[in-house]
């Protein structure tokens, strides 16, 4: 546990030294919900939730797709390690579980502030009313955010040079965010996509948030979905440590 | 316990064997490195030296044989042996954005050091390493001679029993290089036991303490770096004239070469006596006289019967004319 908290400080060292990611990270959601806004409204209104004002829409889906959008950091958080040539002298030092939570904690610390700020900011700045259980939206946020930071860690195993991660955390987050109806309700996209957006987790993330946000959710609405992202996050966790364990090497290009 | 840890070697290799695919990168090496020790492992690149680090680091696996670190087994204990083991690998690494400070307390309190006490040997490599005055410094804005300095002194940081050092002068100038042996010595002087891998033959020669030959994976040569140049280096004396050399050479092995006569001897001092006596009046046409010391590349050659390769060799000339 020690070497895992001295990774995880100089992790942290690491983010707040080089912050324009994160402050980007967090505001430009901000941009996105002022822009998904009005078009929510309308959706919200054509799937049967009068009294609405898009928010209910617009805030959890800019917070689900941006949270896919920071897998890029966890991937990153990788990468700098084997392009700075420190990777060796960590896995001396350190196990790969060691390093891996190490890592993790900082960014999955991360991903929750992101969720927590662009609630807070969607409730203070957009008008979002909560109609379930705002404890359990806030519990909600921890599997999702552990699920972003696992899928981070499964792209990092499966990618070999940066401009790869960056092409494949950008897509994954675009494709898996639509096809989860974060970008729009999903009632509105093709018969297909709602077939497969389960296979998504952003599918569940936007379940769970609108049970609590639109249909005044608590715990119990949120079990599933929580379970599914657990689930998720697992897998995605499992099969990424797989790959660490191969050794393989990571470069810039 | 006590006992057997003070006395077990910092390191102690037995019949290591590393393959990537048909290729044996390591072939049953043995290897041992006590407490104090300076072990220069020389070898061509490709020899196997990097892959031998990274089994004794735990960044491979071996396929077969045993490492022990200060008497634990690196294979079966790999948390045991980490705070044991600095290694500097021979590409840099280090956090750029982070200052030396910072870098070398990361390295410390990954070796178990409480904050205080890292920071306090933080301070205390940065003055053994002449950069008191840079910890407080980005290593983005270091020169390559501190980037390797800071490297070297990063493996140094968790005050381990056993140092690997990698091609450590890797880049840098005379100075650096000088600096960075100073700190071998030093760091040896307090007990810790360096294994310094390298192809430049000089730096192990200058080092003075034993060497161990890697060649296509086996260790092929190893002891103390004198008594491997006694056994299988002679020096060589070189004597220039105006013109032809006179008939002269004593004892056997003399070779003529236009206007140079060279000859083997274990004693330069008495061979050259021996052929200016004999020289007469030829003697005025001496124009200089050079001893060739061979080095750990002669002992190479010896062992091995291929040359050290030209690239990978210091001179190893030293004589006045």
């Amino acid at each position: 546990m020690h070497r895992s908290r001295v990774v995880a400080r100089q992790e942290l060292v690491l983010l707040v030294r080089d912050p324009l990611p994160l402050v980007l990270l967090l505001a430009v959601p901000l941009v996105f919900i002022a822009f998904l806004k009005p078009a929510a409204f309308l959706a919200l209104i054509v799937e049967g939730y009068p009294g609405t004002n898009g928010a209910e829409q617009a805030v959890p889906g800019a917070a689900t797709t941006f949270s896919l959008f920071a897998v890029g950091l966890v991937g990153l958080s990788f990468f700098r390690e084997h392009g700075w040539g420190t990777w060796p002298r960590l896995r001396a030092a350190a196990s790969v579980s060691e390093v891996f939570v190490g890592k993790v904690a900082p960014l999955v610390a991360f991903a929750l502030l992101q969720l927590g700020f662009l609630f807070a900011a969607g409730i203070l700045a957009f008008g979002l009313r909560v109609r379930g259980s705002l404890g359990a939206l806030a519990l909600f946020c921890l599997p999702v955010a552990i699920a972003s930071v696992a899928l981070g860690l499964l792209l990092v195993g499966l990618v070999r040079t940066l401009p790869q991660l960056n092409a494949c955390a950008n897509l994954a987050a675009a494709v898996l965010a639509g096809m989860g109806g974060a970008l729009m309700p999903l009632r509105l996209l093709p018969g297909w996509v709602r077939t497969v957006a389960p296979a998504s987790p952003a599918y569940w993330a936007m379940r769970g948030f609108r049970s609590v946000l639109l249909d005044g959710g608590g715990m119990r609405a949120l079990l599933l979905p929580g379970a599914v992202l657990s689930a998720f996050a697992a897998l995605f966790f499992v099969v990424s440590l797989g790959f660490f364990k191969q050794r393989r090497r990571l470069g810039w290009g | 316990m006590t006992k057997t840890m003070t006395e077990a070697p910092a390191l102690q290799v037995s019949g290591l064997w590393k393959r990537y695919g048909g290729t044996a990168a390591l072939a049953g090496v043995d290897l041992s490195i006590a407490p104090g020790e300076i072990l220069g492992l020389v070898g061509p690149n490709g020899a196997g030296k990097t892959t031998l680090i990274s089994v004794v680091a735990g960044l491979l696996r071996p396929d077969q044989g045993t490492v022990r670190v200060a008497g634990v087994d690196a294979v079966a204990q790999p948390d045991a042996v980490r705070p044991l083991v600095g290694l500097a690998p021979q590409a840099l690494g280090l956090y750029p954005t982070l200052t030396v400070r910072e870098n070398l307390t990361f390295f410390a309190r990954l070796a178990g050091m409480a904050p205080g006490d890292a920071r306090a040997r933080a301070a205390s490599l940065g003055a053994a390493f002449g950069m008191a005055g840079s910890l407080g410094r980005r290593v983005q804005t270091l020169s390559a001679g501190e980037h390797r300095r800071i490297h070297v002194a990063c493996a140094m940081a968790g005050r381990p029993r056993l140092l690997l050092l990698d091609e450590p002068t890797a880049g840098v100038d005379q100075a650096a290089r000088a600096d960075l042996l100073d700190a071998a010595r030093s760091a040896a002087a307090t007990g810790i036991a360096i294994c310094y891998a390298t192809h430049h033959l000089g730096e192990v020669e200058e080092l003075g303490g034993s060497v161990a030959v890697l060649h296509h994976g086996r260790i092929v040569a190893s002891g103390m770096v004198r008594s491997l140049l006694a056994a299988y280096a002679r020096p060589v004396v070189e004597l220039s004239f105006a013109g032809a050399p006179p008939a002269v050479a004593p004892g056997d092995g003399g070779v003529l070469q236009g206007d140079t006569l060279s000859i083997p001897t274990d004693d330069p001092g008495g061979t050259i006596a021996r052929v200016v006596a004999a020289a007469g009046p030829d003697a005025a046409r001496l124009r200089s006289v050079e001893v060739l010391r061979p080095g750990l590349g002669a002992v190479f050659a010896a062992v091995t019967g291929e040359p050290y390769p030209r690239e990978a060799a210091p001179p190893e000339a030293a004589g006045a004319p």
